[in-house]
């Protein structure tokens, strides 16, 4: 992340009474990126957004916007503009009007307003719906009326507060992908929140991870899929076994880990001698094989299969307490497993990944 | 099956309305046609007593004479005046108790709004006379700040009229205004500030469109309220504030003249609904409420 930045969080928080919604938050995000502040509910991402919108102000902290500190800057004197959850469409002004609205409050000539109006609604292919109400349209319509209502503005920063929360699965995979065109073509930076990992996988440049009024870990998708720092964000993004290991010893750049007592030697750093870590597994970074297979780090029984088309997930019982997922290709080459079958399970030592907290 | 059922949803909702429609028929759409009945009626000179006959005589002598038509225009005019008072100052009440009050704490100001409307109107009424009279409290506090002998004189005029009526009705505008504020999804009025409209701009062009409804409601009620009273002109005005529902109120009362009474109460009847209907056409009310 480097070139001018659009938004800078400075030790940002937020209290409601004696809760601490958000709790010393840092973030730089560079212009032009598509971040995606996802987090489970209360997680502090919607209060995040609010006070870069202007809608909260921290109680400590700093928000600054192309590097000029917004203080308690209201809203209508921010270069940022939001899309709401619930798009939040003025019932009674029809489509052109609603989105003609923060042209208006800048004193354009009319045929000024109605040019830029159409060019949004082409840009949201929403044409010949300029005299309709917002209770005459879709969801979907009523969501892309909201995004031109915003962008119309060109605000520095567009903010979108789940906005494909009240979309049916199919319009919403349709609209991550609009989403992500429009601002690829008007080239803006977008900040986004939503707690459904997929959508943030797919559209952002940059995610970070919230818990608890903090950011766990800020990274592109694949290095939070790759390498979580902590194990919310391993469970949070993806699938993954998250298991419980011992240090038994180290060395500057390997240590030998004790896994569901088989031992391991990966190549990290920093561990010391009877440390308790966890290590991350992918479903898909296990391979089953024969129950003797001699490289097999464990054993197990197929608990349940799950036929995914291109891929077969398995639930193997490890031990009495331990459950591993487990995702195969479904190819004519690989061999596959009923239910009950005793099967071996193997690792390479390169997947496994260690986190501390 | 589906157009059985939807019969069925249909013959539901009919019976719902029922007890409403009940109410309606015995105390409204019957009394009317009472009313309507006894204005066709004459009355015996020697007894006084009313003739189920059929006469025009009543309306007549309702529209050739000029008294009636002044007093109706009068109640006209104090109605007229009233209401835009009463909203300047029910608004602001409303908007209060709806957008700046936390909800937990309105239901207990809405209670200090209703509670008076409890208490007997001729009570309240009465209760003016002694602030507005000669050497009341009014004069009283004048008198005090000013260190000199005060006397406003307001009793008995028009202007105690209109604020007994504005003091007596007021519940009336801000009950509808406060229900239109609480319908306002709070995230437009952020979305108002976040395209770029300062509050007062977020006023005019999304709260006061959206309280329309409510607005429309109020005045309504408020009108209607004021243009039928007797009570506050009799005790409040002079011999020049007498209104259409006084007259009406003698016809029944010392001068026992049901019939031409019953005449009066149509005409204003007519001249509301003729009203209404002008009022909410005007005022675009299927586009108010979506």
């Amino acid at each position: 992340m480097s070139g001018p930045v659009d938004v800078e969080l400075r030790a940002v928080t937020k209290r409601f009474g004696d809760v601490v919604a958000v709790d010393r938050v840092s973030l730089v995000v560079p212009q032009g990126t598509f971040l995606t502040l996802l987090g489970p509910s209360g997680c502090g991402k919607t209060t995040t957004l609010r006070m870069i919108g202007g809608f909260e102000h921290p109680d400590s902290g700093e928000i600054l916007i192309r590097g000029i500190p917004m203080g308690r800057t209201p809203p209508y004197r921010r270069p940022t503009s939001m899309v709401f959850q619930n798009y939040a469409l003025f019932p009674h002004l029809t489509v052109a009007e609603n989105i003609g609205y923060g042209l208006k409050e800048r004193r354009m000539d009319r045929s000024t307003i109605d040019r830029r109006v159409r060019e949004m609604l082409q840009l949201v292919a929403l044409e010949g719906f300029e005299n309709r109400y917002p209770r005459q349209l879709s969801g979907g319509q009523q969501q892309r009326v909201a995004l031109a209502r915003s962008l119309v503005i060109e605000p520095a920063v567009l903010l979108l507060d789940e906005p494909l929360g009240a979309l049916d699965l199919k319009l919403r995979q349709q609209m991550q992908f609009e989403l992500k065109r429009i601002q690829t073509e008007i080239g803006i930076t977008f900040i986004y929140v939503t707690h459904d990992q997929e959508e943030a996988v797919t559209m952002s440049d940059y995610i970070a991870v919230m818990n608890r009024g903090r950011i766990e870990q800020l990274g592109t998708p694949e290095e939070l899929y790759e390498r979580p720092r902590t194990r919310f964000v391993a469970d949070f993004l993806g699938t993954a076994n998250v298991l419980p290991a011992r240090v038994e010893s180290a060395d500057s750049h390997t240590a030998a880990l004790r896994i569901l007592g088989q031992r391991l030697t990966v190549s990290v750093s920093d561990l010391s001698p009877g440390q308790d870590v966890w290590v991350v597994l992918r479903p898909h970074w296990l391979q089953l094989t024969e129950p003797h297979d001699e490289c097999a780090l464990w054993s197990g029984q197929v608990r349940a299969k799950v036929y995914k088309g291109s891929t077969i997930h398995y639930r193997i019982a490890v031990d009495d307490t331990t459950d591993l997922q487990v995702e195969t290709p479904n190819t004519a080459a690989s061999p596959v497993y009923c239910s009950g079958d005793r099967v071996g399970i193997r690792v390479e030592a390169r997947h496994i990944h260690v986190v501390t907290e | 099956m589906g157009r059985l059922l939807q019969r069925s949803q249909s013959l539901g909702s009919l019976l719902l309305i029922v007890p409403a429609l009940i109410l309606l028929v015995g105390f409204l759409l019957l009394p009317v046609l009472l009313i309507g009945l006894y204005s066709v009626y004459s009355t015996d000179p020697v007894t006084g007593l009313m003739r189920a006959d059929f006469t025009t005589a009543n309306y007549v002598r309702l529209i050739t004479s000029p008294v009636y038509r002044r007093v109706l225009i009068r109640s006209l005019e104090i109605a007229a005046t009233s209401t835009p008072i009463g909203l300047l100052l029910a608004y602001p009440v409303g908007y209060t108790i709806g957008f700046l009050v936390p909800r937990r704490r309105q239901t207990l100001l809405l209670l200090l709004v209703i509670v008076p409307f409890w208490t007997s109107y001729i009570v309240r009424t009465y209760g003016w006379i002694g602030f507005l009279q000669t050497g009341g409290f009014l004069d009283s506090i004048a008198t005090l700040l000013l260190g000199r002998n005060v006397e406003l004189g307001l009793l008995y005029t028009r202007v105690a009229v209109i604020i007994g009526f504005v003091h007596v009705y007021l519940p009336l505008l801000i009950l509808p205004i406060y229900a239109s504020t609480r319908a306002i999804d709070p995230h437009l009025l952020e979305a108002s500030s976040d395209l770029g409209a300062p509050p007062w701009r977020t006023f005019i062009r999304v709260t006061l469109p959206l309280t329309m409804p409510g607005v429309v409601a109020g005045t309504t009620l408020f009108f209607i309220a004021v243009f039928g009273s007797f009570v506050t002109p009799q005790l409040l005005g002079g011999s020049s504030d007498v209104m259409i529902g006084n007259l009406i109120a003698d016809q029944f009362g010392e001068a026992f003249n049901w019939p031409f009474g019953a005449a009066l109460a149509i005409v204003i009847t007519l001249v509301v609904l003729l009203g209404l209907l002008v009022f909410f056409r005007f005022a675009r009310l299927e586009q108010l409420y979506g």
